[in-house]
């Protein structure tokens, strides 16, 4: 393999269906994908292999719109990719097409999910192509944002100190 | 964060890889480079080009001879984007963690209704 990857993993207390129906229904993938401040808006999830995956990836708080904006990118982009690999509660393999990165011709970036049952939890296993990935362009963004929360907490905490 | 595209870009090449790893052992010439990675001397002339243009790699001039060695920064700087690549990911698990959790009380929720 010669590109990077990374592998990020979680336990969780739920049961194996729980956590497929959270990459494979759209109400499921609606609720957590996407990075800080970004929703997404899912159009096609076919979680089959060779089904298609599209959705719109919306910046979602005044603080991103203004960011986006300033960085000259549209609040809204169109994001696709295909689910290669699809084992029911077990295993599935998404590849997202990354076509708006600029300067950048468009490339295929694969991520794998496992899922291992263990009592009443579930052992989550996530491999990613870390080389890019659709929210490459975002990351200057979100540490932007990351910035803002540290301000904000270091003002909470100041004001605690003053009541 | 185009510079680190073509940061993996330019050692996502398996033969650059090697001119790479030749070079761990610290500064070399260009003739033990090509031993050392086993590599038509063109080609690595060709690849320390590349893995210089892109600051992985330092020449210095010795006489009639050049010597490569690596640029730790360069390395640490991919570290670094890796690691807040990995911790962007752990936000996004404790997110999905989250909306795991909402699910189930809601569920819960609905259960408790229906029984009424």
């Amino acid at each position: 393999m010669s590109r990077q990857t990374i592998v990020v993993e979680r336990t969780y207390r739920a049961r194996t269906q729980e956590v497929w129906d959270l990459w494979t229904t759209k109400d499921g993938f609606e609720s957590w994908w996407g990075p800080q401040g970004f929703r997404v808006e899912v159009h096609a999830l076919e979680a089959r292999v060779g089904g298609a995956l599209r959705y719109d990836m919306i910046a979602d708080t005044p603080e991103m719109i203004a960011e986006m904006r300033r960085q000259g990118q549209a609040v809204s982009h169109k994001t696709h990719g295909t689910f290669v690999a699809v084992e029911p509660y077990s295993r599935l393999a998404i590849t997202h097409v990354i076509d708006f990165l600029p300067g950048v011709a468009p490339y295929d970036s694969t991520m794998r999910v496992e899922l291992i049952p263990s009592g009443a939890n579930v052992r989550m296993v996530v491999t990613l192509e870390a080389m890019h990935n659709e929210e490459l362009t975002r990351m200057s963004i979100e540490g932007f944002t990351s910035q803002l929360t540290k301000l904000d907490r270091r003002f909470e905490a100041a004001s605690a100190v003053r009541d | 964060m185009v510079t680190q595209i073509d940061a993996f870009q330019t050692l996502g090449d398996p033969t650059r890889r090697r001119v790479v790893e030749a070079l761990r052992g610290g500064e070399r010439p260009v003739n033990d480079v090509v031993q050392r990675a086993g590599i038509h001397q063109s080609g690595v002339s060709r690849h320390l080009r590349i893995l210089q243009e892109a600051g992985f790699v330092s020449m210095r001039p010795d006489g009639q001879r050049r010597l490569y060695s690596l640029r730790p920064e360069r390395f640490r700087e991919m570290e670094t984007w890796l690691a807040s690549y990995r911790s962007l990911w752990e936000a996004r698990l404790d997110r999905f963690g989250a909306a795991l959790e909402k699910r189930r009380k809601n569920r819960g929720k609905t259960r408790k209704e229906t029984r009424r």
